[in-house]
């Protein structure tokens, strides 16, 4: 499996380091509560990467989006999810017509108030 | 086209004019004395929340769901005012203009006649907005206004009731119609931002399986309260000025507070303050002046409403709590650069 996600994390906690000390493998991984040679290790591909509830407090601290994050691991997050759950027919075919879209267009898509006879 | 975002509906006109946007909102506010004063205007306390019909399936009334549109909590004898915001246009001296017609019951709010979609051509049925920034209350003099203040459907004190003899509709209709593109393009033409900076901005702003309730009243309506200065300003674009082809609707629905904490499982917000506590937390009362523009006349039938407290009366009814009358301590100015009447107060 490719290291899309611990080569991700790394390359966003290297470029914050630069400026701040504080991201080091040992620091940002006591911040999440990771043992520094387990963070180590993810950054590597030596180890799949953490739960979904770590990876979204290190999206936090790298200042990154947790949905990003959650993608490179393999994962959805639990509210998008049950968004799917709740009609999985429906918002299949909805990501799979909006998959192809460009950004601005998929901004467009957005939710009427609906006018009723009155 | 219309948007809920958040406690405020958007309503845009893309295929009008790019940045064609106003939104509106409802704020909860103080419910004035109707002693025969006329007042200041009192402060915005934060929005009234606002949903969507659509999302709470069966548990509304079937007349919702066919009404459509989206859903507010009330209080009974709560009253409430309307913030109006057209947004900026980029490049351009005012935001995008706007004329509004507001119902309640499917009463114009302005002449007190019946709704009926479009502008009327005998007299202005609408306000204007960037010109007009909010609307607290029924058009009863020039000048003069009667607040809006939440009334249960049926109990005959809405406005629409003491017009119709029917509790048909209730709650509160909006219909919004953007300027004509070409007129604003004439109007307002391109500038630089240099233009922009240096011109005094005076027009420019930034950016099927029914339920039957057990409760008594489901819906509710507004009934004229007490007195407030107000105007409503003429339209000084004229009647033509508008583009009613492309007019954006919306019904408000208002539920009192156990309706809305059945339906949507959230608590409604907190009782509205009375005047004393109003007075104790120092919050403010406001006047609002637009120079150099004329106020509309008021509504012969609006004016011959009578008040939820004289309808009380007559009734033999306490329909409200009493509001003990005070004189308005602070009393703020506000002209058409600031405009913010809604804070932590």
């Amino acid at each position: 499996m490719r290291n899309e996600f611990g080569e991700y994390v790394r390359q966003a906690r290297e470029r914050l380091r630069k400026r701040d000390a504080g991201f080091s493998v040992r620091k940002l991984a006591e911040r999440v509560g990771l043992e520094p040679s387990y963070l180590s290790k993810i950054e590597r591909g030596l180890q799949a990467p953490p739960s979904a509830e770590k990876i979204a407090l290190l999206a936090e601290k790298l200042g990154d989006d947790p949905d990003v994050l959650l993608a490179l691991a393999g994962k959805v997050s639990d509210d998008l999810l049950e968004v799917i759950r709740k009609r999985p027919a429906l918002f299949g075919r909805i990501i799979r017509e909006l998959r192809d879209l460009p950004d601005h267009a998929v901004l467009r898509v957005v939710r009427e108030v609906r006018d009723g006879e009155w | 086209m219309i948007e809920l975002a958040g406690d405020t509906l958007v309503f845009s006109f893309p295929e009008v004019f790019p940045g064609a946007r106003l939104s509106i909102s409802f704020q909860r506010t103080l419910r004035i004395p109707d002693d025969g004063k006329a007042h200041p205007l009192p402060a915005g306390l934060g929005d009234l929340p606002l949903r969507h019909v659509d999302d709470f399936g069966s548990s509304v009334p079937a007349g919702w769901k066919q009404r459509g549109g989206v859903m507010m909590p009330m209080y009974q004898s709560e009253a409430t005012w309307i913030s109006f915001r057209s947004y900026g246009v980029p490049h351009r001296e005012s935001p995008y203009p706007f004329a509004v017609k507001i119902g309640t019951g499917r009463i114009d709010a302005i002449t007190g006649k019946r709704w009926r979609d479009g502008l009327l051509k005998t007299r202005q049925d609408y306000l204007i907005v960037p010109e007009q920034p909010w609307l607290d209350g029924y058009v009863v003099d020039k000048g003069l206004i009667r607040q809006f203040v939440a009334m249960p459907l049926g109990a005959g004190y809405t406005a629409e009731e003491q017009i119709t003899g029917k509790a048909g509709y209730g709650g509160l209709q909006i219909c919004v119609i953007p300027m004509k593109p070409d007129l604003f393009e004439k109007l307002f033409p391109l500038r630089s931002e240099e233009y922009l900076r240096t011109m005094m901005p005076a027009r420019y702003t930034d950016d099927e399986g029914n339920v039957v309730w057990s409760v008594g009243f489901v819906s509710m309506g507004l009934a004229p309260g007490g007195l407030m200065e107000q105007e409503i300003y003429l339209d000084e674009f004229g009647r033509d000025a508008w583009e009613t082809s492309v007019s954006s609707r919306c019904f408000v629905h208002i539920a009192n507070s156990l309706v809305w904490r059945a339906v949507t499982g959230e608590a409604p917000p907190q009782p509205p303050l009375t005047s004393k506590e109003y007075r104790q937390a120092g919050v403010p009362w406001f006047k609002y002046y637009h120079e150099g523009l004329e106020a509309v006349e008021g509504s012969k039938e609006l004016a011959e409403l009578k008040s939820v407290i004289r309808m009380g009366r007559e009734k033999g009814d306490v329909p409200v709590p009493e509001n003990e009358t005070s004189d308005p301590v602070r009393v703020i100015e506000l002209g058409p650069k600031g405009r913010s009447r809604v804070s932590e107060w």
